[in-house]
């Protein structure tokens, strides 16, 4: 398994390359002045567009600029990210922890709540309970998740006045940035455990609430499908037949003899779900004012912001080889038929 | 659905769910944060280095608020003035201007306090102009002081290669003097705007502060390392500063886009009544709105199409038709077209299929297009019906603005006999086809495309326009390499004076009349003879003499002075409203109470 690990581990380098290769081929398609738009943003530089072609080298060719950046690569240097207004790199370190942190607080409660109520539809095929799930599902997911993100707004912050957007009120972000706060991890619920300021936690808890709601109504229904038809195949097997047959308990069966077998493409699903929900939720970070890195993403994206979108496409690249990797090895853990090579 | 099509759902989205909003709880609410003044708005700060930022976010942060100037606005007037960071406004008759008109003296205060602790000099004050000018990054503010005290031949510090000029330090140096308790600054040529320009823009910092932390040291032999910086973050003023305002910077916090300045308790005029001000960016409407509605934020940036949302609002009030030093948009038509692989002119002939690249270059077109587009309509239609029709690039209520200045009467019988007399009576034989392009995203230039196409093939079937939406980026690459036959576009104050006004749009070298070809030697002679005039009625007349030939030539459809709106909670106090001002008001006269 470890040669299997770090062969693929060995790819990220190649995988890296290839994205800013074909980012940087594909922004060639514009010409220097409209890569040069996101330094002039009023029009009163409009008479320096020029200097700031040539000061940036934009007007050099591609393989030029390329083996530039290339080289400040090398040196760990990312390039300024201008919409961030921080080092690229600073930006991922910075933005990135709002996103794990929020995506592991979805996360949780997504697997558990989908996985159960997915196995429950599957063993009450047809019953009252399936028809629920199904109904749920198609009721979340027939509302696109911005939609999802404002009435959770209006509701839980318009009415409510329960979950405000943001990462932390005002005292607590005045409070996080005074020196007597120590940034341990940058996850703000964990600092705020670390440095004993549970006032700090339970803020931090209540922003994350609505992105957390929002993601998990949008994002649950799909699970709940996907572990329901896997589990219906599963429990068709002739081996769960004869495990009821053997007399075990209905929980038994269906707990660690169907569900374990029906968790494959569970997995695959969760591992892409994990992934991008780490490679950031554009909409419910914008609704939600949360910094995270999506919302910086999509922003760097549009502006052509070069450093800033060519680092990220680069750290999601690492994302997505991580998380196939991680499905790959929960395969085999489930799985021991399936071996790694 | 892409993500831009989702942001756009989510923009359609939000705007329909705002309209219908929600009640909320704001009523009977008390003061909340009453100490705190606290500002959502939809963009952040560039850079917190005065030599550096040159985008309306930054300098709402600083300008005042941290780094004062050396003298201020009476007022709501632009052109009216307080002393400030100098003891008195200089001039002709306290000596503070020279009979000549080229050099201006400030005597500078003293006892005031930078907020490192460092006392005020004479010699911060030069060492701040200098900063100002010769560091110099491209795209910067640095011109503003650049052209008007070294000349108008000097607009960087920089030759057509990129290298520093070798005596441009000793050019700056020469030009500012220290001498005693003043500061003593010469101008190449008389300029009627300097003391304008230094109302806004002499920002004086510590220069111990910045030396301290590694910045440049004032000297000629460090200024090329310091000269037009790579990156913002190499300056050591870009997230941190020294000034002498009534805040000072506490934080920047970039990962949430939010600043916090607090009282400068060692002011030097009575400190500030607020204790603390947090700009915040957020960049969504809908939370903008709801935390204005749950008092979490005292004054919100909104936009026009949004302003229904908030208009009736427990609690808040809406300041309404204020005055803006902005001609924006303009209809700029281009007298020299590139027809380079120019898909927007057609077949780049009058053959009905196209327009050659001097289509416009014939003054009947010009004013045939200025006939046909009704800009009443389009400000009802636009903007709420919330501007003034222009008639000039001056703005309304500016020196040389004149009320009673001629534009064009919508008339279709006049576009008709324009476009009969245009290219020897062509275009009304061959008809004609071109495209209007406007950036995706500004609906109202978007809807002046419209209505100069529907205008235009309305009144003959020959006559073609193509309404296309591009980029900003695209449209950007477009104007600079002369491509685009009709562009909107528009023009906001760097300094309140007719002269920031009429360079842009009129003179041959202007930012706009460069891109559409325009170019006039009556224009320009009177443009930088008003500039020198230091008489205010003898400019105006200038002024309005260029008005005329705007409207006479017509290179360009003024369109609209727009006016803004402000939208804050009732508990805010001490706002003024000042066309000059960047962003939100003035801070220092800000505080929180029923």
């Amino acid at each position: 398994m470890t040669t299997f690990i770090a062969r693929r581990l060995l790819l990220l380098p190649l995988v890296a390359f290839g994205v800013t290769l074909l980012i940087f081929a594909l922004l060639q398609f514009l010409s220097p002045a409209e890569r040069a738009a996101l330094f002039v943003t009023d029009p009163r530089q409009l008479t320096q567009i020029d200097s700031i072609i040539r000061k940036y080298g934009l007007d050099q060719p591609v393989h030029i600029q390329y083996w530039t950046w290339l080289k400040k690569i090398v040196r760990g240097d990312l390039g300024w990210s201008q919409t961030a207004r921080m080092p690229t790199g600073r930006a991922i370190a910075t933005f990135f922890p709002a996103t794990l942190e929020l995506t592991i607080y979805i996360f949780v409660p997504l697997i558990l709540i989908g996985v159960w109520m997915g196995t429950r539809a599957a063993v009450h095929k047809d019953r009252f309970l399936d028809h629920f799930s199904r109904f749920f599902a198609i009721s979340l997911r027939g509302l696109p998740s911005f939609v999802w993100g404002l009435i959770v707004l209006m509701i839980f912050y318009g009415w409510l006045n329960w979950f405000p957007p943001g990462r932390l009120s005002l005292d607590a972000e005045l409070f996080v940035a005074s020196p007597e706060f120590h940034r341990y991890t940058r996850l703000m619920t964990v600092d705020a455990l670390l440095n004993g300021q549970f006032w700090i936690f339970l803020d931090a808890l209540r922003h994350l609430a609505g992105p957390v709601l929002t993601l998990i109504l949008v994002e649950m229904a799909l699970l709940v499908r996907i572990t329901r038809s896997s589990m219906l195949e599963v429990l068709r097997q002739d081996y769960v037949r004869t495990a009821r047959a053997k007399g075990l308990d209905e929980p038994v069966v269906i707990n660690r003899h169907a569900r374990r077998n029906a968790l494959i493409p569970v997995i695959t699903l969760t591992s892409l779900l994990f992934v991008g929900l780490l490679g950031g939720v554009v909409l419910a970070e914008t609704i939600f004012n949360y910094p995270g890195i999506g919302k910086w993403g999509a922003e760097a994206a549009v502006q052509l912001d070069i450093p800033g979108a060519t680092g990220f496409a680069m750290f999601f690249a690492f994302l997505v080889v991580l998380g196939n990797l991680t499905a790959d090895v929960l395969y085999a853990a489930i799985d021991p038929r399936i071996r790694l090579q | 659905m892409n993500v831009k099509r989702q942001l756009l759902a989510l923009l359609v989205f939000t705007l329909a769910f705002s309209l219908v909003g929600v009640t909320g709880i704001a009523q009977g609410q008390v003061v909340k944060n009453p100490d705190t003044l606290i500002i959502q708005s939809i963009g952040d700060p560039e850079s917190l280095d005065p030599s550096f930022a040159y985008d309306t976010a930054s300098s709402f942060v600083f300008l005042w608020n941290v780094y004062e100037t050396l003298i201020f606005f009476n007022g709501g007037r632009t052109d009216q003035y307080v002393p400030m960071l100098a003891t008195e406004v200089p001039s002709v008759a306290n000596g503070g201007i020279s009979r000549d008109g080229k050099t201006y003296t400030f005597k500078i205060r003293s006892g005031v306090k930078f907020h490192d602790g460092s006392t005020m000099t004479p010699e911060d004050v030069k060492y701040s102009l200098m900063r100002f000018m010769l560091v110099d990054r491209d795209g910067g503010p640095s011109w503003i002081l650049l052209a008007p005290i070294l000349g108008f031949d000097t607009q960087t510090t920089r030759d057509d290669k990129g290298n520093l000029i070798p005596n441009i330090w000793d050019l700056a140096n020469r030009a500012i003097q220290v001498r005693g308790n003043t500061v003593a600054i010469t101008l190449k040529e008389p300029y009627a705007p300097f003391l304008n320009i230094m109302a806004s823009w002499s920002m004086v910092v510590s220069k111990r502060y910045v030396v301290q932390n590694g910045g440049w040291d004032g000297a000629k032999a460090t200024l090329a390392k310091y000269n037009n910086p790579e990156k913002p973050d190499v300056q050591e003023l870009f997230d941190k500063g020294s000034g002498t305002g009534p805040f000072r910077l506490q934080s920047w916090d970039r990962g949430t886009g939010t600043v916090t300045l607090v009282r400068n308790t060692t002011y030097w005029r009575a400190p500030a009544k607020l204790a603390r001000v947090v700009i915040q960016k957020v960049e969504e409407f809908s939370p903008r709105r709801l935390a204005l509605q749950n008092g979490d934020a005292d004054i919100i940036g909104v936009d026009r199409a949004n302003q229904p949302a908030v208009t009736g609002m427990s609690g808040v009030r809406i300041v309404d038709d204020l005055a803006e030093l902005v001609t924006s948009p303009a209809l700029f038509m281009n007298l020299k077209i590139n027809p380079e692989a120019n898909p927007d002119i057609g077949s780049g002939k009058l053959d009905g299929n196209g327009i050659p690249p001097d289509f416009f270059a014939d003054v009947h077109v010009r004013r045939a297009f200025a006939h046909l587009f009704n800009r009443e309509r389009w400000i009802q239609e636009a903007l709420r019906g919330k501007g003034r029709v222009a008639n000039g690039p001056i703005p309304y209520g500016m020196l040389g603005y004149n009320p009673r200045g001629k534009w064009y009467e919508v008339s279709r019988d006049r576009a008709i006999a324009e476009f009969r007399e245009a290219h020897g009576g062509q275009v009304w034989d061959k008809g004609f086809k071109f495209s209007v392009l406007f950036n995706t995203g500004n609906v109202s230039r978007q809807t002046a495309a419209q209505m100069v196409k529907e205008a235009a093939e309305a009144l003959n079937p020959k006559f073609k326009i193509d309404v296309r939406g591009v980029t900003w980026s695209s449209y950007l690459g477009l104007m600079r390499s002369k491509k685009l036959p009709m562009f909107l576009v528009g023009w906001a104050a760097d300094y309140a004076d007719p002269d920031n006004f009429v360079v842009p749009f009129m003179h041959s070298t202007g930012t706009f009349t460069g891109r559409q070809g325009y170019s006039n030697p009556e224009v320009d002679r009177l443009i930088e003879a008003a500039a020198r005039e230091t008489d205010p009625k003898k400019r105006e007349q200038m002024y309005f003499k260029l008005q005329e030939i705007a409207y006479t030539d017509v290179p360009t459809i003024y369109m609209v002075y727009p006016v803004g709106f402000t939208v804050m909670r009732n508990w805010v106090k001490g706002w003024y409203h000042n066309p000059i001002f960047f962003g939100y008001g003035y801070l220092y006269t800000m505080s929180k109470g029923q």
